[in-house]
């Protein structure tokens, strides 16, 4: 049985349960095979820079250094915010219930996306005053943490009349830039078109 | 990167695309208080790995003893040293192949082959010959929210003072319509996206927000649509 997340907006509780949606639920996927000249199978490995040796998935660790490059275990590690304060770890979203607030679409479009659920009523709950909210374009916002964690992600309750989902990321570091910030390299009529004349399925 | 763009006038040019990143929240210190870095290590090869082991001892059983005996999985020389500059390969039983062909195994949602195909590797068409389109195409930012998700973002910068009137201009008449513009690539200009050679194919739309006199163009990719999946629908 799926967790229950619980939503408070104003006075009106939503009991949710979460199902994650990606693109191969949506449209299926690829995958890519390959054989050599013979016709047998060939797989994808890394290749260290010495040139011989091969590595397999799970072949490679991330390893924590102090400033002489010697190694940290994780237990020593700290963890501290931006004013230098040690970090608290944050209870899990299901553990309590999460006071959600209107959120702007400029806030929304400054995601970067981790993951999409599609939200669906628990048992003997209804998402009707959510959905009446939705379908007047308004959308929704909380810090949320799947599983207990040293910070939360932010989460953006969006969708319609009919449907509501949770798309969960981290925001972005946008930048505004002035004449003086040049970054270094590395006539249609405009029309009002409607989302469903552009083509996802053949991507 | 850089990224060839038109404008509505039909004026092209080459400006910077550069990735976003997360704000990042958390730092992490030593036990005296001084910041850490995290390099990618050797954990193991495939020369010590489970099918080898079985292949130098002939039997599962025997591995079991020898990992008692000692430790045949390590390679004490190599195992923990700092990985740059990796490659990836495809290999056989015989060793790196240098030859491959590759084939695309389509699959429908509930996991059943469509189609097998020859992989057909698209170029990339963000800086070619053809400037990305201005298709004039504009769709309203609480429309697009509720339709795409988008799965990659990244900000377009100028490089001079040419481009930084040129981007200013695209911001500012974007964020006046509090419109999405819908870009397209190739030499029609019909194309969706393609950041690398060989990668997904993107629906891109460009955003554009504005602050006095600075500006912040930002380049949405999608690759799915915000939807229940069909066999979910009426659950």
């Amino acid at each position: 049985m799926p967790a229950t997340l619980v939503l408070k907006l104003a006075k009106s509780e939503f009991h949710v349960e979460l199902k994650k949606i990606d693109r191969a639920k949506l449209y299926g996927e690829v995958e890519i095979e390959a054989v050599d000249e013979k016709g047998k199978p060939a797989t994808l490995k890394l290749l260290a820079s010495d040139g011989k040796t091969l590595i397999d998935t799970g072949g490679t660790a991330l390893e924590t250094l102090n400033e002489k490059g010697d190694s940290l275990h994780r237990d020593d590690l700290t963890p501290l915010n931006l004013d230098g304060e040690e970090i608290k770890e944050v209870p899990s979203s299901f553990d309590e219930p999460n006071k959600i607030t209107k959120a702007s679409i400029d806030d929304y479009l400054s995601l970067i996306v981790k993951s999409v659920y599609q939200l669906s009523p628990a048992p003997d709950h209804d998402l009707d005053k959510m959905f009446e909210r939705l379908g007047k374009s308004e959308i929704f916002s909380f810090p949320f943490s799947y599983r207990a964690g040293l910070e939360y992600d932010r989460a953006f309750i969006i969708g319609n009349s009919e449907e509501a989902f949770m798309v969960v990321g981290k925001p972005a570091e946008l930048e505004f830039v002035g004449f003086n910030q040049p970054a270094m390299l590395s006539p249609d009529e405009e029309e009002e078109i409607a989302a469903d004349e552009i083509d996802f399925s053949l991507l | 990167m850089a990224i060839n763009i038109s404008n509505a006038r039909n004026r092209d040019a080459v400006v910077a695309l550069e990735n976003l990143n997360e704000k990042r929240e958390v730092y992490y210190v030593d036990p005296k208080g001084k910041p850490v870095q995290n390099r990618r290590v050797l954990k193991s090869d495939t020369t010590h790995d489970l099918p080898d082991l079985v292949k130098k001892a002939k039997k599962i059983e025997k591995v079991a003893k020898a990992l008692i005996d000692g430790d045949p999985e390590v390679d004490i020389e190599a195992f923990g040293r700092f990985l740059t500059d990796t490659s990836r390969v495809y290999v056989n039983e015989r060793g790196i192949v240098h030859f491959v062909e590759e084939f695309e195994v389509i699959k429908d949602p509930d996991g059943t082959v469509r189609e097998k195909r020859p992989r057909k590797k698209l170029l990339q068409n963000m800086n070619s010959e053809f400037p990305l389109r201005w298709t004039g195409k504009l769709i309203k930012k609480s429309d697009a929210i509720t339709r795409f998700v988008f799965t990659n973002k990244k900000q377009l910068k100028h490089i001079n003072g040419l481009t930084f009137e040129f981007l200013l201009e695209m911001a500012k008449d974007l964020a006046k319509k509090d419109s999405l513009l819908l870009l397209r690539g190739g030499p029609e200009g019909k194309d969706p996206l393609v950041m690398h050679r060989g990668g997904k194919q993107y629906n891109a739309f460009l955003e554009g927000r504005v602050k006095g006199n600075t500006y912040c163009l930002l380049l949405h990719l999608s690759n799915m649509e915000l939807r229940t999946p069909k066999d979910e629908k009426g659950k």
